[in-house]
């Protein structure tokens, strides 16, 4: 009852971008934004939301530590259930957390292939098979484009979703549409959807720069609680 | 002897298991002279190190227990605890802690930020120590003592920054380069004793010129002289950049790094000079007790010798002479031969023999003034007992204790055992606070509870070598406890007349789950129905029912009791009634509120070559462990799991074969958790057998 209340809330729901008809044969997603708007806690929500669901997810970040990634889930877990009146939550915490792994690696040693290779051996060992990969703090613009294929074509033939944060030009905010026309151009193929955190004024507005639908709700990032909201706060 | 206060510095040397706090300690105590021959900790000479006295910690290379010396370095005194790195012996870093000034935390370049690392820090931050970080092991393969700067900034928030960078790494580690006087040192002489001052070489002078730029930086936060020469590009003095430095450092708002290899005797004399630079004396410290009779009102103290003594006792030994007792004087001065009151118990004790130590070692001294740390004989007290003069009634808050979650039953062999034995449990239980021993009632069996299975495996052999008990050792066992899950009310009346004075008390409301706290009692009766001199002994009623749980028979946490409505009779009704009643609406309440079996959880890290990261993580699932992640550093990876301490026994033998002996793991307590119904249902049990059998 408690997870059916908070599942509604599906953060990819609330933009009309169904999962299952969004990634229809499984594939990969990615979250746009400069620098410090909020990238990683829509990850974390939209992550959560699969824990919930008691679809595994496996948190790849090359930028912090365990613990830290960690933090992240138990603040976005804690901002959600208090603002749903969910209590007591951390039974529901305590639910969750088998199904959620979390892998870092310095960003020197990382490459697709090896994160390939360490989620083959996961799952052949029977230790951790996910449905959701979230890679957090990934150069994609470094990529090798062979080993970009390789992982989609690996998403595909294992039935994952890949959802990638995207980090823009610092001058985005200036000139707003320039460099995230440019990744769509040029990644729009790789990316079944692909999400863009925008800050104005005092939020940030999220909205899907491949994949829009009619009638796009207009969503936001609370300032406070980095939870994605359908109104202006 | 006694220098100018400003120029004591009381510090401990902390660390994860094996990364050289003792190596670190027995060159400090070299170059400053106290020790005249180097002594390693699995030397070849069979000796150890100086501060591991234990022949327990000689044959295991481990530090038991924490050891105290002192020495001088220029005009510096430097009082060092050097402490354990297991965290089974956590307290002896906690009290450690609890009187120190400041710290030198110490890391390995290889290993980085471990799992000890990130509790010492806690430790640290929870007494406001101030801290400067020692990399060590800058000779080994793998090492990076900027990747170490990084964990550190990461991992524990800390505003590190490197005062040095290595002139070679691994093989090629030859020395180190000042970032403050832009000098490169080398360490010359068959123990590193000679410090050569050379000019940077060329190869490094880039590197150095970045990493200075980044200090000024950084202490630049500390100082707007500094900012503002930084800003017109001009020369930094180097006084100038220490005291920001030693600013930020003494906020614990900066932590200076320092980097070197004690094994090969290098970077050691740098980081002394680091201990006196930017460590606080005493008289840095801000010192507050506790007025008792004021209503525990924070009391600033000060670090003078005319001023009321007010000394706290942190760690106690049981020698030949009796009982040793480690002091930390804050304010006064403890004489030989004065009195004092022990302000728990109120007693006025008399300071006959007062020593300061060396190890195991001690020097007969007249006097400890504040600000010093030194022992004396004699004396009973406990650890965490304040002593003052008898003008001032005030005491020093405690320390934090963690509860034991492991115990074992422990049975003497033979009668001299028995006694031997008993006298060893009763020293052990008072040296340690982590240690404590009790009978099971229901089988008379003697147990012992500890942090973990090394600290009860310490102990036994302890009994065993120092008492010469001959003693059998049944199976470890899990300090299982149990709570409730839901509401429940109660409305139980006493009621006895069985001839002469009756007996009668009712009581009435509701028990809830609460797992912030152990027990809390909340009175809302109104009219008087209960009257108010019978509430403390409903309370206590209450809170004699949680020590053993009507449904599982272990300890009740987590509950939160409120009373509502009750009835007296202005004859019958008595404490003794009232505590037996609410004894019964305890029952009554317990059984209905859904009770459960909660375990310990402990956190478990493993670090393990990569090619065994599968195998690893595999022994933690089947141990009934979630894997909340691993960090992968290349060659090796670290996993973070979260597992049940009733699974872990023998885990050590297990990993130790499945990797070849390669990796190795920590474990600390994390939290209680429900026990999964089926496994409950074994552990009832598996007790009920115990409890009929006896054993």
């Amino acid at each position: 009852m408690l997870k059916k209340s908070l599942i509604i809330r599906d953060p990819l729901k609330l933009l009309g971008l169904e999962t299952d008809q969004t990634f229809q044969e499984r594939g990969c997603g990615a979250i746009f934004a400069r620098a410090g708007v909020g990238k990683t806690a829509l990850l974390v929500q939209l992550a959560i939301n699969s824990l919930l669901q008691e679809k595994p997810v496996l948190h790849i970040s090359l930028k912090d530590p365990v613990d830290k990634v960690d933090l992240w889930y138990k603040e976005v877990f804690q901002n959600i259930t208090k603002l749903n009146d969910i209590r007591p939550a951390d039974r529901l915490w305590d639910e969750m957390l088998p199904y959620r792994f979390i892998m870092t690696f310095e960003s020197s040693s990382f490459s697709l292939d090896r994160l390939m290779d360490k989620i083959e051996e996961l799952r052949s060992q029977k230790i951790f098979s996910p449905k959701l990969i979230m890679i957090d703090g990934f150069s994609i613009t470094d990529a090798n484009p062979e080993e970009l294929d390789r992982l989609k074509e690996f998403a595909l033939a294992n039935g994952f979703i890949i959802w990638f944060t995207i980090r823009g030009h610092r001058g985005e905010s200036q000139a707003p549409n320039t460099f995230s026309l440019e990744f769509v151009n040029h990644y729009g193929d790789f990316f079944d959807v692909i999400l863009q955190l925008s800050p104005e004024k005092d939020q940030v507005q999220v909205k899907p720069l491949k994949k829009e639908t009619a009638n796009q709700p207009h969503l936001f990032l609370d300032p406070s609680t980095l939870l994605i909201r359908e109104n202006r706060v | 002897m006694y220098a100018n206060i400003e120029k004591v510095r009381n510090i401990g040397i902390s660390a994860h298991i094996d990364s050289g706090k003792t190596t670190l300690t027995e060159r400090i105590l070299y170059l400053t002279k106290r020790i005249h021959k180097i002594h390693e900790v699995r030397g070849k000479d069979g000796v150890g190190a100086t501060m591991d006295s234990m022949a327990l910690e000689k044959e295991r290379g481990i530090t038991i227990a924490s050891a105290a010396t002192y020495c001088e370095w220029g005009e510096n005194e430097i009082n060092i605890i050097d402490t354990p790195g297991h965290v089974d012996f956590t307290i002896e870093v906690e009290r450690a802690l609890r009187v120190l000034d400041g710290a030198v935390m110490v890391l390995c370049a290889v290993g980085g930020v471990q799992s000890q690392s990130i509790t010492v820090d806690q430790q640290m931050k929870r007494y406001n120590v101030p801290c400067i970080a020692f990399i060590n092991k800058c000779d080994r393969s793998g090492a990076n003592p900027f990747r170490v700067i990084n964990q550190l900034k990461e991992k524990l928030g800390h505003n590190a920054v490197a005062l040095q960078i290595p002139i070679g790494l691994e093989a090629d580690h030859k020395g180190i380069i000042d970032l403050i006087s832009m000098k490169a040192l080398y360490f010359e002489g068959e123990f590193g004793d000679k410090v050569r001052e050379d000019k940077i070489p060329d190869v490094f002078a880039e590197t150095a010129r970045q990493k200075r730029e980044e200090l000024i930086d950084a202490a630049s936060m500390f100082s707007d002289k500094l900012t503002e020469l930084a800003l017109e590009d001009q020369d930094v003095p180097e006084d100038l950049l220490i005291n920001a430095i030693r600013a930020g450092a003494l906020k614990r708002e900066l932590t200076p790094v320092f980097m070197g290899s004690a094994y090969k005797n290098k970077g050691v004399q740098p980081l002394l000079d680091g201990v006196d630079r930017y460590l606080p004396s005493p008289t840095d410290v801000e010192n507050v007790a506790l007025d008792i009779d004021n209503d525990e009102t924070p009391v600033k103290l000060s670090c003078s010798t005319n001023e009321p003594l007010v000394a706290l006792a942190f760690k106690l030994e049981e020698g030949k002479y009796g009982q040793l007792t480690y002091i930390r004087v804050y304010q006064g001065e403890l004489k030989k031969g004065d009195t004092a009151i022990n302000a728990r118990t109120g007693q006025t004790v008399k300071f006959g023999r007062v020593v300061r130590m060396h190890a195991d070692q001690m020097e007969e001294i007249d006097r400890i003034p504040a600000g010093y740390i030194g022992a004396f004989f004699g004396i009973d007290c406990v650890s965490g007992d304040s002593f003052t003069s008898k003008s001032n009634k005030i005491s020093m808050t405690s320390m934090y204790i963690p509860k034991p979650v492991i115990s074992l039953a422990v049975q003497a062999n033979d009668i001299k055992s028995e006694t031997n034995m008993a006298k060893a449990l009763n020293r052990f239980t008072k040296e340690d606070p982590t240690f404590t021993t009790f009978i099971n009632e229901e089988t008379g069996d003697t147990l012992i509870s500890g942090m973990g299975e090394l600290h009860l495996e310490v102990y036994l052999e302890r009994m065993r070598r120092e008492y010469n008990a001959s003693i059998s050792v049944g199976e470890p066992r899990v300090a299982y406890r149990e709570t409730i899950t839901r509401e429940s009310t109660f409305d139980y009346t006493h009621k006895k007349q069985t001839g002469g004075a009756g007996q009668f008390g009712r009581i009435a409301g509701f028990i809830e789950p609460f797992p912030e706290e152990e027990f809390v009692f909340e009175d809302r009766i109104s009219g008087g129905v209960i009257p108010t001199h019978f509430i403390p002994a409903c309370e206590k009623g209450f809170k004699e029912c949680m020590t053993k749980g009507p449904a599982f028979k272990y300890p009740v946490t987590g509950i939160k009791v409120t009373i509502n409505d009750g009835a007296s009779h202005s004859v019958d009704s008595s404490e003794m009634a009232f505590k037996a009643a609410a004894k019964g609406a305890f029952r009554q309440a317990y059984n209905k509120a859904a009770p459960v079996l909660l375990e310990p959880v402990m956190k478990v890290v493993v670090e393990t070559p990569s090619e065994f990261q599968g195998t690893v993580m595999g022994t933690l699932t089947q141990r009934r462990g979630i894997i909340v992640g691993s960090q992968d550093e290349g060659a090796s990876s670290i996993i973070e799991a979260r597992v049940p301490l009733a699974e872990m026994f023998g885990y050590t033998t297990v990993l130790r074969s499945l990797t070849q002996g390669k990796a190795q793991f920590t474990m600390e307590f994390f939290t209680y958790k429900q026990v999964p119904q089926s496994i409950a249902e074994e552990v009832i049990k598996k007790n009920e057998k115990a409890t009929k059998t006896g054993t």
